[in-house]
């Protein structure tokens, strides 16, 4: 195997491993948001009850009118969800390496917002409980820089992918001699 | 109560019943002849009954009748009094039932037992203890934020879900080490509590708590929030707190009480129990409901996501 190969070996590995614990930070992120926030099995109406209270943790960060609060609590869980199942499957993974860095970069941003008007809230990151922080902040950090090297990492090779594919212009095919 | 009869009583109350009225109701013609003729076979089992007896039965039975009306319309006018007074008590009692925020009416009685009571362990709350909701608020009077939260959400909550009967709200002390006077105005809010003026303090405070920090005189703000008589009673509360009030601490220790103030133990109490949730900042709260305690919340929480989140577990 000479050295490009081991190198190109190796970034293929690191992304399938970067994909995959994007994948599952995702994951747990919609679970924890989901799971019933007080000793109550799973349901419907525990499902809405977590919602209702990641409505409040949304709510707190004083960001967003009441009437878009909601909405986007309900949609959020979902959607991390879908992301986290879609970078799991690892198809059109630029695409989705792209969405994760631009919702993670979203979250971040707004991390830093809050953070620096003073306000001492809950994360609501992985459900209740993790009050924002430099903590928070570190992690979010990282999980971004995870992101956007994923991204850049996808976008590389599918591009390697596809010079491989295609013929290169003036180098001609062998023929076959009759 | 029971609303069945409540509604009831009240209806009774409000189409003024006459004593005829609730005996045509509650005994028919078709029950009165069924009367008569248990009666007149009852003198056929007896045997006593035959053709000759028959115009003395006629007025035997019209005799019975008479009599028969007039002990419905005696007993009926004892049942329309016995309704009327107790349609007449139906607010007092509702009121004691509800939230004593919500029923002005009921405030003269609650100060007057207020009056009347020696001063025991402060009642930090708002509401009817029997609501389905419960919320603890660990707050300080000095921070913005809670003056926020009480301003924008907790007053709209008290005068909504609170005065509903859905909401049971208990104030908590979490006064923080950082905030010169909040202390202070926690052992007046406290002392407020003893003689059962908590909620006017309370409220005064938080409407006052741009001007009472400036140069810490609270007491002008809770004299203009109770009569001069409370007043009284919540400085006599409060002559031997003479050391500094207790806060939280940063490394979470257990504050100090000043012996001669009877209101410290209490602020201490809150606090311990502050720790232990653990609130890491002001305001936080805890929502209970059906025996079931969801996880604290922080920050300012404005009242529709608040209403949102109470009306998805009233919907369970």
């Amino acid at each position: 195997m000479t050295p490009n190969e081991t190198r190109g070996s190796l970034a293929r590995t690191l992304l399938i491993l970067g994909r995959l614990v994007l994948a599952g930070i995702f994951l747990f992120a919609a679970y924890a948001k989901l799971k019933p926030q007080a000793a109550v099995p799973w349901s419907g109406a525990s499902i809405k009850t977590s919602l209702s209270l990641f409505a409040m943790q949304v709510d707190s960060y004083q960001l967003l009118p009441p009437q878009l609060v909601s909405p986007v609590a309900h949609l959020l869980p979902p959607f991390e969800l879908f992301l986290g199942l879609w970078l799991l499957s690892g198809v059109f993974l630029p695409y989705s390496a792209l969405v994760t860095t631009l919702l993670i970069a979203a979250f971040f941003a707004t991390q830093v917002r809050t953070y620096r008007a003073g306000l001492e809230i809950n994360c609501g990151c992985f459900g209740p409980g993790e009050r924002l922080g430099p903590k928070t902040l570190l992690h979010d950090g990282a999980f971004l820089a995870l992101a956007l090297a994923v991204t850049v990492g996808a976008f590389v090779q599918g591009r390697k992918r596809r010079d491989e594919s295609v013929p290169v212009a003036g180098v001609s095919t062998p023929q076959r001699a009759d | 109560m029971c609303l069945g009869g409540e509604s009831y009583v009240l209806a009774v109350a409000a189409n003024q019943p006459s004593p005829t009225r609730i005996l045509n109701l509650a005994f028919s013609p078709t029950a009165q002849r069924r009367t008569t003729r248990r009666f007149v076979a009852n003198i056929s089992r007896y045997n006593v009954y035959s053709p000759q007896f028959d115009a003395q039965e006629d007025e035997l039975i019209s005799r019975m009748d008479r009599r028969f009306v007039r002990r419905m319309v005696s007993r009926a006018q004892w049942a329309a009094a016995i309704l009327t007074v107790f349609a007449m008590l139906a607010p007092a009692i509702a009121a004691q039932t509800a939230t004593p925020t919500s029923a002005k009416a009921a405030a003269p009685a609650r100060k007057r037992a207020a009056d009347t009571a020696a001063p025991g362990a402060p009642v930090k709350t708002i509401g009817n203890r029997n609501a389905p909701i419960t919320m603890e608020v660990f707050s300080d009077y000095q921070c913005p934020s809670c003056g926020n939260f009480f301003e924008n959400t907790l007053r709209a909550m008290i005068q909504d879900y609170v005065a509903q009967g859905k909401v049971y709200l208990v104030h908590h002390d979490f006064p923080l080490q950082m905030h010169t006077y909040s202390g202070q105005a926690a052992r007046w809010a406290n002392a407020a509590g003893m003689i059962g003026q908590f909620q006017d303090v309370d409220a005064a405070l938080f409407d006052n708590q741009a001007k009472w920090p400036v140069d810490g005189d609270i007491e002008k703000y809770v004299a203009a929030a109770i009569s001069p008589a409370n007043f009284k009673r919540v400085q006599g509360i409060l002559k031997g707190c003479t050391a500094a009030p207790p806060t939280s601490k940063a490394d979470r220790s257990v504050p100090q009480a000043d012996p001669g103030c009877p209101v410290d133990p209490y602020i201490v109490q809150d606090i311990v129990l502050g720790y232990q949730v653990p609130v890491q900042a002001t305001p936080t709260f805890i929502i209970h409901y059906k025996g079931q305690s969801y996880p604290a919340s922080s920050g300012i929480i404005t009242w529709p996501i608040l209403k949102q989140f109470f009306d998805t577990l009233l919907s369970q």
